[in-house]
């Protein structure tokens, strides 16, 4: 359950971002921007294209280091958890090898980390994520949404403490992607993995989220949070009670407000 | 970002030149003996007043056969090329043959060509047919890669063949034949250099095995180096054009 | 014809069909054959001037142990050439990747030795090296590096997308992300200088040959266009390009094969 008393499970203080362009000009991703998300809590970063929210979880992954501020993960640095192989992460692009097939695509971690491979674990979670009977096919004989179900089994495979999603369901279409929604909620459900979501698309994170963080544009930095007051496990028929249609107007208008600042 | 493009630029002209001062080096400790001339004498040789003449002369006629075969091979290839495109059961015969083609050696078409032509366009025909190698393989692939959603749009407003090739695989295919345009220029150069060998009256070729025969080390050096520096420079140029055009159409 | 033919069963085609499909298929090959022929009928060369081909594959089927001792030897040396280019191209590639400033350093040199008429500096290598069957191998074998160093070092780099963040993510060394993930992805490209390689194995080798006299199919038509036996020296040149389009077959299929399996 979450347990935001507790040392929380990714914490952001004061974090600015900027990057030097090839050009010479700087750009800033994220200013001076504050959050956390407690052990055991599914928050989902919202905001428009562009705002810095990927910049905010390749911070958390140690893919980039602040400019300013801190980012600690578990209390420590990012890289450490990395270097003790306990963050799991799945991008939009779904990074599986071409050349492995589903079952070694999902071992690799175990490979990386000098594991030996626990195989009743990744048939667990072949069979979780819906891939029975394809452990032998390659990532191209897959539809874009079972790439996806790889990706994030190969992201859970070594029990990590903390789950970063990029996107993961960003270049699906929309009913494979409510479908992959509905998967992810009973798998997450599963294992309560601390979780960050990054996610342009309202529903999604209202659907998987305890929490959501709306990030403003360019430089991003956080302009609402709202706790989804939905129970857990959420029925898919949540999404057609009044209360979410509501909530997804009120941070859509928060996401790109009408009077046209945004455009 | 732009001082990590500095850096490598840096480090690169540093390899270029670690690697000719291992030259004059390995040439004036006589490491590898007496046919290791150092760079030094190469560049002393190759740049006396006496010896422009002979050069300019030679570098000319090979420069003269290789554009000439460069020319011709280009168009043929391209010609095969689209012949492939347009009728595409002949597809897989123009693929075998170009292969053959491109399979028989040289040194033993040199001879033909010299008794069909003459001494003096065997190297333009050897450079035609090195061209013409290249250029259909780029123009084949690149034919080819226009999208099928293209393709079906042509088909969809009745286009013709000839109509489809001209107005989508021919833009779709410009990018790749650029790139054949660049690594045509060094398989021009080796058709018109071997060519040579066989007795043309002049040119980098008969300069080269000349020297080779006679032991005149410095003077097959500064040749060689003549020629791959001047098809260095060529290239060059078309990768320049390469990035540009490559810009525009992708 | 050839329609008729997957018309009446795809199975078994028929007789006509085969004979059409063959036709399709090396149309061009009997073409420069038919051309040749007419060349020689109507300009009323003699033997010495140039055979027809008959004559030339009547010679070889008159004197198989001639030709098939120079082929071997000609094919002995590529292949041997061939296989230390690739060893060594592969090797300083991999070295290139695993350190900035050696990859620095060397990518140039690569480029402008691939950029340059490397077949001309045969006579050269030829001098430095003395004539002998070594020198065709040191010759073949550097006709062959330059191709296998610039593809390898541009495929180490060819990664999945996604893929390189992923290693990070994972915490892999520097040793796993060259075995799990740089040198998988290079393989098809290291395929595409196989084939480049290949091509010009056994010409280079019959120049090289050819220029110092020495052994081979090479030295055989040296020695047959001096003794004005034309039959013999188109002959040793067939042997050569059988020899060559071979080899050019097999890489391409297994290209294919790499292509089909890799991405």
């Amino acid at each position: 359950m979450t347990d935001r008393t507790a040392a929380p499970a990714i914490d952001f203080r004061g974090v600015t971002k900027s990057f030097r362009l090839p050009d010479g000009k700087t750009l800033t991703a994220l200013t001076d921007t504050s959050l956390s998300v407690g052990k055991g809590e599914f928050v989902a970063l919202l905001g428009p294209s562009g705002c810095g929210k990927s910049t905010l979880l390749r911070l958390v992954a140690g893919l980039e280091a602040p400019s300013s501020g801190a980012v600690a993960v578990e209390g420590r640095a990012p890289e450490e958890l990395v270097k003790a192989h306990r963050l799991g992460i799945a991008f939009q692009e779904h990074a599986l090898l071409p050349w492995l097939t589903v079952r070694q695509n999902i071992e690799l971690p175990f490979r990386i980390a000098g594991r030996p491979v626990m195989r009743e674990r990744v048939q667990g979670l072949i069979n979780l994520v819906g891939l029975a009977g394809f452990e032998a096919a390659r990532p191209k004989q897959l539809s874009g949404g079972m790439r996806q179900r790889v990706a994030i089994a190969r992201s859970l495979v070594l029990e990590p403490e903390i789950l970063l999603l990029d996107e993961p369901f960003g270049a699906l279409d929309a009913v494979t992607r409510r479908q992959m929604n509905v998967e992810l909620q009973r798998i997450w459900s599963e294992s309560r993995i601390s979780t960050l979501l990054v996610t342009h698309a309202v529903e999604e994170a209202l659907f998987l989220a305890d929490r959501v963080i709306v990030l403003s544009g360019r430089p991003g930095k956080v302009v609402r949070t709202l706790e989804v007051p939905f129970a857990r496990p959420r029925h898919p028929d949540v999404m057609r009670t009044a209360q979410f249609h509501q909530l997804v107007d009120e941070l859509t208008e928060t996401l790109h407000p009408t009077d046209g600042a945004g455009h | 970002m732009s001082g990590e493009r500095t850096q490598s630029a840096l480090l690169g002209a540093l390899g270029v030149a670690l690697m000719l001062g291992a030259w004059e080096v390995i040439g004036q400790n006589r490491l590898v003996g007496m046919t290791w001339p150092p760079f030094s004498s190469v560049m002393a040789f190759l740049f006396d007043p006496s010896r422009q003449a002979l050069f300019s002369r030679a570098l000319t006629a090979t420069l003269g056969s290789a554009g000439l075969g460069y020319l011709i091979g280009g168009l043929a290839g391209l010609a095969f090329a689209m012949l492939g495109q347009i009728l595409p059961v002949l597809r897989p015969g123009t693929d075998r043959a170009t292969a053959v083609i491109h399979a028989i050696p040289s040194i033993a078409l040199a001879p033909i060509f010299i008794v069909l032509l003459s001494r003096e366009a065997a190297p333009t025909a050897l450079a035609a047919l090195n061209a013409f190698f290249v250029f259909y393989v780029a123009g084949a692939s690149g034919f080819a890669s226009s999208s099928q959603t293209q393709r079906d749009l042509m088909a969809a407003l009745g286009a013709s063949g000839t109509k489809r090739f001209f107005h989508v695989d021919l833009p779709a295919a410009f990018p790749g034949i650029v790139s054949g345009m660049k690594l045509a220029v060094p398989a021009a150069l080796i058709g018109a250099i071997i060519g040579e060998w066989f007795g043309a009256p002049r040119g980098l070729g008969i300069l080269i095995v000349n020297a080779m025969q006679n032991f005149q080390i410095p003077l097959l050096w500064s040749v060689v180096v003549l020629a791959a520096t001047t098809s260095l420079v060529l290239f060059s140029a078309m990768t320049l054009l390469e990035r540009i055009v490559h810009e525009r159409y992708r | 014809m050839s329609q008729s033919a997957t018309a009446n069963g795809p199975a078994r085609p028929s007789l006509v069909g085969r004979i059409g499909r063959t036709l399709l298929n090396f149309w061009g090959i009997a073409l420069i054959l038919v051309l040749w022929e007419a060349l020689v009928v109507l300009n009323d060369f003699n033997v010495i001037v140039m055979p027809r081909p008959w004559a030339v594959f009547a010679d070889i089927w008159a004197n198989p142990g001639l030709y098939l001792q120079n082929f071997m030897q000609t094919a002995w040396v590529a292949m041997g050439g061939l296989v230390l280019g690739m060893i060594a191209g592969t090797t300083i590639a991999v070295l290139a990747w695993s350190s900035r400033i050696l990859n620095g350093l060397l990518t140039p040199i690569g480029l402008i030795f691939s950029s340059i008429p490397v077949v001309a500096m045969i006579p050269v290598l030829a001098r430095m090296l003395g004539y002998g069957t070594e020198t065709v191998l040191a010759i073949v074998a550097i006709l062959s590096f330059f191709p296998f160093f610039v593809f390898t070092g541009s495929g180490l780099k060819l990664l999945p997308a996604g893929s390189a963040d992923l290693f990070s993510v994972f915490g892999a060394k520097k040793h796993q992300r060259l075995f799990h993930l740089a040198l998988p992805s290079a393989l098809p490209n290291w395929t595409v200088a196989l084939r480049l390689a290949s091509a010009n194995a056994i010409l280079g080798a019959m120049v090289a040959e050819f220029l110092m006299g020495t052994s081979g199919l090479g030295q055989m038509l040296h020695a047959a266009s001096q003794a004005f036996n034309t039959e013999r020296a188109l002959g040793a040149s067939v042997c050569a390009t059988i020899g060559s389009v071979t080899l050019f077959v097999l890489v391409v299929s297994l290209e294919a094969r790499v292509r089909e399996r890799w991405t």
